[in-house]
C-alpha cells in the first residue's frame, strides 16, 4: 500500500504542481545536455590526443643492408614487441620516393644511387607512446643484427605528453566545475519545487507520517524527472553528434556505440541526479520545517 | 494522561539572549477530561501544545503523553506518538488542491490504510462534523466554519485519544465559532481529551470546563467564570 500510494502521489506531483516539475526537469535536462556535451568534447579530445600521441611516438628502425625476407623478419619480430599495433616496411626504393615527394624540386641531385636506408616504421599503442617505454623499446631494437640505428623523436614526445597532460587537467578541473554547477543548480530548483509543497509536508508529518514515508512520493517523483531529462538531454546530445559527424565525418566513432552510450549514460546520471537531489532537499526540509 | 514534570523552554532571540516561554511548568491532564488554555497572544499556550505532539522538546524537564516521554522518545517514534493525537489550527491548514474527502483519507493513507477501511472511517468522521455532502468540495468552495468542521474530521479520522484545538475559533465568527466549540464538546463527551488552546473568553465562559490560565509567565489554574 506504501508503494502505491508513494507512486500515485509522486506521479500526482506532476500535475499539481506543473510549474515546479516542469522548471526543475527542464533545470535537470539543461545540466545534463551540458555534462554531455562536455564529455562528448572530452571523448573526441582523447582521441585526437591519442592519435598525435600515436603519431609522434612512431619509431624507425634503420636497417642495414639487408634482403627482403630478412627485413620481413625483423618486422614480424618489431610487430609482436608489447605495445606495438603496427609495422611498415619501407624500402630503399620507397624510402628514395617518400624523399622526392617531400623535397620536391632539386632532389635529382641524389638520385644517382639509392643513398637511403631501409627501415621499418613502428606504430605503438597511445597508452604505450611514453618516452620512457619508448626508449626502453628502442634500446632493445638496437640490440637486435642487422639493425643499424633505432630511433624516435623523443623531445617532441616529451612536449606533446607535457601539454596533453597539462589540457587533462584542465580538462577535469572543468569537468569537476560542470558537474558541481549542475548538482547546485538541480539541487536547488528540487529543493523549490519542494518549498512550493511545504503544507502537504507539513500536513504528513502533523498526522503521523514517517520521515521515509513523506520522502517516498518526493523520490518517485525526482527520480521520474531524472529519467525524463536523461532521455531528453540524451537524445539531444546524441542528435547534435550526429550532425557534427555529418559535417565533420572524421569525428565519427567506428561501431556507432557512441549515441546508445550517451543516451543511457545521460539517463542514468539523470535518474541518480534526481534521486540524489530529492533526497537531500527533502530530508533537509523534513528535519527544519516546524509544525506551527 | 498528559504530564508536564518542572519543564523549561525558552526561544532565542538575536544575538545570544534567549526568552523564557514556560518556567518549572507541572501539570497533568487526565484521560477524557476537557481542558481550556487562555492568556495573551505570545504567553506559552501554543508552545505547551507543540510539546504535547512533540515538535518542541523542553530544556528541562519531562514531558509525557500517555506512554511517550519527551526524554526518551526517538525521533523515529514521533510518528507515532502524533497518530495518538489530533491537531486542529486557527488556519485549518487544509490541502488546497485536494477534495474534503481527499483532505480527511490523507490521514489515513499516510498511516498505511487502504481500501474500505479507509472509506468508511472518512465517511464516519465526516458524518460527525455534519459535512458528508460536501465530501466532494474543495476547501475554496466552503465557508470558514465548514473549513475549520473538515479539519477537525481529519484530527479525528485516526481515532485519536487527544484533541489539541490551537485557537480552533480564532478566524470565525462568533456564531460560527461556537457551533465549532459545540461539536468539539461533543467530541469530549464521547471520551475523547480535548485541551483547546483559546483567547476567546466570552466562549470559555459561556461552556465552562477545566481552565488554565498563563498569568505573569505562570500558569494557574483559574474559574472560568472569572474571566
Amino acid at each position: 500500500m506504501a508503494l502505491s500510494y508513494s507512486l500515485r502521489e509522486g506521479l500526482a506531483g506532476f500535475r499539481r504542481a506543473k510549474f515546479a516539475v516542469i522548471a526543475s526537469t527542464m533545470t535537470m535536462t539543461v545540466a545534463l545536455v551540458l555534462i554531455g556535451l562536455f564529455g562528448l568534447l572530452n571523448f573526441e579530445a582523447q582521441r585526437v590526443a591519442d592519435l598525435l600521441r600515436q603519431r609522434v611516438g612512431e619509431v624507425e628502425l634503420f636497417l642495414q643492408d639487408v634482403e627482403d625476407p630478412v627485413a620481413e623478419a625483423l618486422s614480424q619480430r618489431a610487430a609482436a614487441m608489447p605495445g606495438v599495433i603496427e609495422t611498415e616496411y619501407i624500402s630503399r626504393e620507397e624510402a628514395q620516393r617518400i624523399f622526392r615527394e617531400e623535397f620536391g624540386e632539386g632532389a635529382e641531385v641524389f638520385f644517382d644511387e639509392l643513398f637511403l636506408p631501409a627501415s621499418i616504421r613502428v606504430r605503438v599503442d597511445p597508452d604505450y607512446a611514453t618516452p620512457d617505454s619508448l626508449a626502453r623499446m628502442v634500446e632493445q631494437m638496437s640490440r637486435w643484427n642487422r639493425v643499424d640505428e633505432v630511433v624516435f623523436n623523443q623531445p617532441l614526445l616529451v612536449k606533446v605528453q607535457e601539454n596533453l597532460r597539462l589540457l587533462t587537467l584542465a580538462g577535469l578541473a572543468l569537468g569537476v566545475v560542470v558537474l558541481l554547477a549542475a548538482i547546485f543548480l538541480v539541487a536547488n530548483t528540487i529543493r523549490l519545487t519542494i518549498y512550493a509543497r511545504r503544507l502537504l509536508i507539513r500536513t504528513m508529518k502533523l498526522v503521523g507520517a514517517t520521515d521515509p514515508f513523506i520522502r517516498q512520493p518526493f523520490l518517485f517523483e525526482g527520480i521520474l524527472q531524472g529519467v525524463i531529462a536523461g532521455l531528453t538531454s540524451g537524445l539531444a546530445v546524441w542528435g547534435l553528434y550526429r550532425l557534427l559527424v555529418r559535417y565533420y565525418p572524421e569525428l565519427a566513432v567506428p561501431g556507432g556505440w557512441l549515441g546508445p552510450v550517451l543516451v543511457v549514460g545521460l539517463l542514468g546520471m539523470g535518474v541518480l541526479l534526481g534521486w540524489l537531489g530529492s533526497y537531500a532537499a527533502v530530508r533537509r526540509f523534513i528535519k527544519s520545517i516546524s509544525l506551527h | 494522561m498528559i504530564e508536564f514534570r518542572n519543564v523549561s523552554v525558552s526561544y532565542p532571540l538575536p544575538g545570544r539572549a534567549r526568552r523564557a516561554v514556560l518556567e518549572n511548568l507541572s501539570l497533568r491532564i487526565d484521560r477524557g477530561e476537557m481542558v481550556y488554555l487562555t492568556g495573551p497572544t505570545g504567553s506559552g499556550k501554543s508552545t505547551l501544545l507543540r510539546m504535547i505532539y512533540m515538535d518542541l522538546l523542553p530544556e528541562e524537564g519531562v514531558v509525557q503523553v500517555g506512554d511517550y516521554r519527551s526524554d526518551m522518545i526517538k525521533s523515529s517514534d514521533i510518528p507515532y506518538l502524533r497518530r495518538s493525537l489530533g491537531v486542529v489550527f486557527q488556519d485549518f491548514q487544509l490541502l488546497p488542491d485536494r477534495s474534503v474527502y481527499e483532505n480527511v483519507a490523507f490521514t489515513l493513507y499516510v498511516t498505511g490504510k487502504s481500501g474500505a477501511e479507509v472509506k468508511s472511517r472518512v465517511l464516519g468522521a465526516l458524518a460527525r462534523v455534519g459535512l458528508s455532502h460536501k465530501q466532494k468540495r474543495y476547501p475554496h468552495e466552503l465557508s470558514g466554519g465548514e473549513q475549520q468542521r473538515v479539519a477537525i474530521a481529519r484530527a479525528i479520522v485516526n481515532e485519536p485519544w487527544i484533541l489539541l484545538a490551537d485557537e480552533p475559533t480564532g478566524n470565525l465568527d462568533p456564531a460560527v465559532a461556537e457551533e465549532i466549540l459545540k461539536l468539539l464538546i461533543g467530541l469530549h463527551r464521547q471520551g475523547m481529551t480535548l485541551l483547546m488552546a483559546t483567547h476567546d473568553y466570552r466562549l470559555v465562559r459561556t461552556y465552562p470546563m477545566r481552565t488554565l490560565a498563563f498569568m505573569s509567565g505562570q500558569l494557574v489554574e483559574v474559574d472560568p467564570r472569572t474571566l
